[in-house]
């Protein structure tokens, strides 16, 4: 039978080179080097400041299909063990309450997080030329879309599962009033996707992920486990093991741009910045939510903080980019101060400002404020003090007509918000390196705690226009203002936060905020 | 209950908005607007809560209003002023181009943004000015980024020291 001359074409051809029967993974990696898309109009919207080297390697060298294979795997363990062994075992109830309150923050926190870093990924794709790192990039743009789903999964099954599902669900409809979500959107959001694709990077990457993922992925499984929670290192680690690729990604941008002119002109400024941006809020967040947001400890904040920010991260990552010019930043030393006693300080304020948070808050037993005693000798007198005079006020009773909120007014501490990291802070009451600074510009007043902040916000003004909720409520009664920002369960008057996790303990409702009679005062304007 | 969603200043500026009836005056509104209550420079703060909302609205009806007037050549050419969009770009970038002064260069970009942000001029045209204004606006901004000492940078920027602990 005659043949086509397609088919004898395609016959000649397959007799002088066979077609594999089989394919390693290296051999295509080494075939994908040899794409040739074309990427000379290929930018972000902003271009960015550094040129990055066309013949960047990457050093995971994963292709597509066999990165789709290993997650799923991953996948698979993960929803398989959440779904039947955890569930069966009632493993969400199991969990210790305050530390259920930490993962309604943690999770949806870090859910934004992750959402974000599809994004900033997404921005480095469009801005690399090098084949092998845009296919490093398109990985952890896949990891992060993953990590999202996991993110809300969490909460989800803590809420179908759990022991208190208001807060896991739905906890973004308190966005306009809860005094922590303005700086998390700072972190996760601004300083990922806003301006300059290797500044964000830098951010994300070198600092976020390089920085803090040890901080707060892996030693949150630790302080999970310790409080009963096995969901989250199910899940935590799951995330943590696709970290290593976006450190990696982190450390070849920099080894993309380290030839660049503009490396040496704007590199350690964008690290300093980036840096500050991320542990002004990671430092006293996290510190919190680990020490203040348990009842068995695992070891004390500022140990963690040394090991993996300054040692870990300050000390032997960024030396190792010493070689491409990168220096350990300028404000890491004013950092290790904060992180001493800067989460101390965020919860005396974070528990004076319960009623418009979305989780519940608990005040230290007498056991752990020893614990707090041993391992931050002074601590008693300035905080466990005050927690006994407001738990002796009858702070956790809606009949007591007690706010903590009222103590700082009655002592005359006002509360201020930063206006460049959007964390509140008492400058009259604190042990932390905050000070006080507040610059007025075109009639409109401004306060921050740091001068690093101060410097960013007078290189940038426009950057930083986002209100507080001091300036934005003045004048409004609180049951008002939680009323209006959704701050209520779903029967309508009972808050989702409360000031105790005890079950039978009363829980507050906007009657009981209303008796009150507290109205949002705009501090600045005293000044 | 007037509250920060709803309230009677947005009811007030709802009325105004809903008399503007063409694209010359919608234009004129919409850029005084902005240039009166918007930006770091604004010169007037009554509006703090509900300005960017009411300028949402305002943008919104304007949109409405172009696409009314505007046949399809001039919708994607002409900003609402009538002037050739890509000429007004093209002088923008060329200010920019010869600006080497991190302050003159954020006013460059802020009142671009003022004076143009869609819909007065076409998307098309606005986005690739942006990115070409705000790239060279953020290298200016990060050259000799410690150069001055905040004492020195508060005075640079124009700003009065309330309180410094």
């Amino acid at each position: 039978m005659a043949i086509s001359s397609a088919t004898k074409a395609a016959t000649d051809a397959l007799s002088v080179n066979r077609a594999p029967v089989s394919v390693g993974a290296q051999e295509v990696h080494k075939w994908m080097q040899s794409f040739t898309w074309d990427f000379d109009k290929n930018r972000t919207k902003y271009s960015t400041k550094y040129k990055m080297a066309n013949d960047t390697k990457e050093q995971f060298k994963l292709i597509a299909k066999e990165y789709a294979r290993m997650e799923s795997v991953k996948d698979e363990r993960q929803f398989g063990s959440l779904q039947d062994v955890l569930t069966r075992v009632d493993a969400a109830n199991r969990v210790h309450p305050k530390w259920n309150e930490s993962m309604k923050v943690i999770s949806n926190f870090l859910e934004v997080g992750e959402y974000n870093a599809i994004a900033a990924t997404g921005m480095l794709w469009d801005s690399a030329s090098a084949p092998e790192q845009k296919n490093g990039y398109l990985g952890q743009v896949m990891d992060e879309i993953r990590h999202t789903n996991q993110c809300g999964y969490i909460n989800y099954y803590f809420a179908k599962q759990g022991q208190d599902a208001a807060g896991h669900n739905d906890a973004r409809r308190t966005r306009a009033i809860g005094p922590l979500w303005k700086g998390m959107k700072r972190v996760f959001s601004d300083g990922f996707i806003s301006g300059d694709a290797v500044e964000c990077s830098i951010n994300l990457q070198l600092v976020g992920e390089a920085c803090f993922t040890n901080p707060l992925i892996v030693a949150v499984t630790e302080w999970a486990s310790a409080n009963g929670d096995e969901m989250t290192p199910t899940v935590f680690l799951s995330i943590e093991t696709d970290e290593l690729r976006h450190m990696a990604n982190g450390y070849q941008t920099i080894v993309s741009i380290a030839n660049d002119e503009a490396a040496s002109k704007y590199l350690n400024t964008d690290l300093n910045n980036a840096f500050w941006t991320q542990q002004k809020y990671f430092t006293p967040v996290l510190g919190m939510m680990f020490e203040y947001g348990s009842h068995f400890k695992v070891e004390p904040w500022v140990k963690t903080w040394n090991r993996w920010v300054y040692e870990d991260w300050g000390g032997i990552w960024i030396g190792r980019l010493g070689k491409y010019g990168v220096e350990s930043p300028a404000s890491l030393r004013d950092a290790k101060k904060d992180a001493y006693w800067a989460h101390h300080d965020l919860f005396l304020l974070a528990y004076a400002l319960w009623p418009t948070g979305f989780f519940r808050v608990t005040l230290p037993t007498a056991e752990e404020a020893e614990w707090y005693e041993a391992n931050y000798p002074g601590w008693y007198d300035m905080y466990g003090k005050v927690y006994e005079e407001w738990r002796s006020r009858g702070c956790e009773d809606p009949n007591s007509g007690f706010l903590p909120l009222q103590w700082f007014a009655e002592n005359n501490h006002p509360i201020y918000i930063d206006r460049v990291s959007q964390v509140p802070f008492c400058p009259s009451y604190c042990k932390g390196a905050s000070t006080l600074r507040v610059l007025e510009f075109n009639g409109k007043k401004h306060s921050f705690s740091d001068p690093w902040g101060e410097r960013m916000w007078l290189s940038e003004p426009e950057r930083y226009e986002c209100q507080n909720i001091f300036e934005q409520y003045e004048g409004r009664e609180l049951s008002e203002v939680i009323a209006e920002g959704h701050g209520v369960r779903s029967d309508g008057f009972t808050l989702i936060s409360q000031p105790h996790t005890n079950k039978d303990g009363k829980l507050w409702t906007l009657d009981d905020i209303k008796k009150i009679g507290c109205v949002f005062a705009d501090p600045l304007k005293a000044l | 209950m007037a509250n920060i969603h709803d309230n009677p200043t947005r009811d007030e500026w709802m009325k105004k908005i809903a008399g503007l009836n063409s694209v010359a005056n919608g234009h004129a509104f919409l850029t005084a607007f902005r240039a009166k209550h918007l930006s770091p420079f604004k010169t007037d703060f009554s509006l703090e809560l509900d300005g960017q909302w009411i300028e949402c609205k305002i943008e919104e009806k304007v949109a409405l209003l172009k696409h009314a007037e505007f046949s399809d050549t001039q919708f994607l050419n002409n900003c609402t002023c009538g002037q050739d969009a890509q000429k007004v770009a093209n002088a923008a970038v060329a200010k920019m181009d010869a600006c080497t002064n991190m302050y003159e260069a954020e006013r460059i970009h802020v009142d671009f943004r003022l004076a143009c942000k869609p819909p007065i001029m076409p998307v098309n045209v606005f986005m690739d000015t942006d990115r070409l204004l705000g790239t060279k606006l953020m290298e200016l901004r990060n050259t000799d980024y410690y150069a001055l000492p905040l004492e020195e940078l508060r005075k640079v920027r124009g700003v009065k020291v309330i309180t410094l602990q």
